[in-house]
């Protein structure tokens, strides 16, 4: 299968571990997914938060150059924005008409957009399944979806709004126990990481103490953003409200890969910064090779 | 919860016009269930809870509306206008309202998200992607912040996680014009 891949910049960055992660699992499937020619950042909040006819115009450029075909997306704050900027123009001449004016060409806002939950979890179930190599046996884990790849759900039409499963499958298929927890899409505070960071340690803090109170192992995310906080702040919020989490944060990717034989390095399970090799060697999987 | 007392200072009906205008939100359709204020992951920090915020622009409250801190520390996560039941985009007023906030100058001076916005579009502007390794420091030696996170560079280096360089992508002019009549609303 073979789906037009827009990566967005954290991929490149402080995502990185999930770009390669991604290109890992996509090998073990057959997937390819080769990138939107020279594409360029969507905008995301600083766009929306100051300009929004820029905001609809910079998913516009990209997803005109993909050339009407489906569109895969790992960043959910890239897919918040690709989709946004669909409804908009799709859903409104007049949109459609000032965003043709600033892009300079026009774009109808038909072109499917897809996130690698719905890819890995809706359209390759099967394939998926038939790649487990090494079932993530004995792995509680708390899938974390935050706010933007579910809301608002006319515009993304991801899973169920206020109770996503895909990632939870997933991970079940992947040999793990995902639980159930109440804050599967609750805000981690998302692009204040840098600009408010108080925002991020209160509303991150609700998180990580409830996935605590859910006894799980660590917590699977699908976001750079909430990867980010979780996982880079978890040491701020722990001095800061003077808990003790020592709960890795992974990206599902990375966990759906380690199920699948691919290695710590392919996954880059280096990146992470709550490290997770003592909780990988209790479950049996070996984290041999990890490299950032 | 507390009883809120809103000082009344203005009086008419253009503020929820105009929201309605720039932002497609519909104000005048609440009627304060206060659904949006429970699942706000922001409203017990803020000055104002969502709801409390519509009632000011039903009351036409415009300078209590553009100096609230509650509009700038918005998530956007958009759990208000998921839940509401007559479906008010608080989300995207508030986009809205900060838009206008920093226009006639009412926003307060320690809030940080409008220069983070500028220098990151301006990343974009110039290279077509965000160079986060750039972005950072750009916004310390704006907003002078140079102690806060000392320690995450240098963890984040060692991780991979900041790449030195930042991709380019081609096409800087057409991009340059095409930010212009963004900004020009489609006018060249
Ligand atoms: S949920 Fe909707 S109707 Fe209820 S108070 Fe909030 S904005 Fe008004
Ligand atoms: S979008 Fe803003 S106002 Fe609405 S619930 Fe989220 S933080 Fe609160």
């Amino acid at each position: 299968m073979s789906y037009t891949f827009y990566p967005g910049c954290s991929l490149d960055g402080t995502a990185k571990d999930f770009h390669r992660s991604t290109l890992a699992v996509a090998a073990k499937l057959g997937l390819e997914l080769p990138e939107i020619e020279d594409w360029i950042c969507c905008g995301s909040t600083a766009a929306h938060s100051s300009d929004p006819l820029l905001a609809d115009a910079l998913p516009a450029q990209n997803l005109r150059a993909a050339g009407g075909r489906t569109v895969a997306v790992a960043c959910a704050s890239c897919y918040s924005r690709l989709k946004m900027a669909n409804h908009h123009i799709a859903g409104d001449p007049s949109v459609r008409a000032e965003v043709a004016r600033v892009v300079g060409e026009d774009y109808d806002g038909l072109t499917p957009v897809r996130h690698l939950l719905e890819i890995l979890g809706q359209d390759m179930q099967r394939e998926v399944a038939a790649a487990i190599r090494r079932p993530l046996a004995g792995l509680r884990v708390a899938c974390y979806y935050g706010c933007l790849l579910s809301r608002p759900p006319e515009v993304t039409q991801f899973d169920d709004a206020e109770n996503p499963t895909l990632m939870d499958k997933l991970l079940e298929t992947a040999g793990a126990t995902p639980v159930d927890w109440p804050h599967k899409t609750e805000c981690c505070g998302a692009s204040f990481s840098i600009s408010d960071s108080s925002i991020v340690l209160e509303l991150s803090e609700r998180i990580l103490s409830m996935a605590q109170a859910a006894q799980v192992d660590c917590i699977v995310t699908a976001c750079p953003l909430c990867q980010l906080n979780l996982d880079m702040r978890q040491e701020d919020v722990e001095v800061k409200y003077g808990r003790r989490y020592d709960l890795p944060v992974f990206y599902f990717t990375q966990l759906l890969g380690l199920a699948m034989g691919c290695s710590a390095s392919e996954l880059s399970l280096g990146s992470l910064v709550v490290e997770p090799k003592v909780l990988l060697e209790s479950k049996g999987l070996s984290m041999a090779g990890a490299r950032a | 919860m507390n009883p809120v007392t809103l000082e009344i200072q203005e009086i008419g009906g253009s503020l929820a016009c105009e929201i309605k205008t720039l932002s497609g939100a519909s104000p005048m359709s609440c009627y304060q269930c206060t659904k949006c204020s429970s699942g706000c992951p922001v409203a017990g920090r803020g000055d104002l809870k969502p709801h409390e915020l519509v009632r000011l622009v039903h009351m036409n409250q415009r300078h209590a509306v553009l100096t609230s801190r509650f509009i700038w520390e918005c998530t956007s996560c958009h759990t208000c206008v998921t839940r509401c039941p007559q479906k008010v985009d608080i989300a995207a007023m508030n986009d809205t309202l900060r838009a206008l906030s920093l226009s006639e100058g009412l926003a307060a001076a320690d809030i940080a998200a409008p220069v983070f916005n500028e220098v990151f579009l301006r990343s974009v502007r110039k290279r077509g992607r965000v160079h986060e390794l750039g972005l950072m420091a750009a916004f310390k030696l704006r907003t002078r912040r140079f102690l806060e996170d000392l320690d995450k560079a240098p963890m984040m280096l060692k991780k991979g996680k900041l790449p030195l360089r930042g991709a380019r992508v081609g096409g800087r002019s057409e991009r340059e014009k095409l930010f212009r009549r963004a900004a020009h609303g489609g006018e060249p």
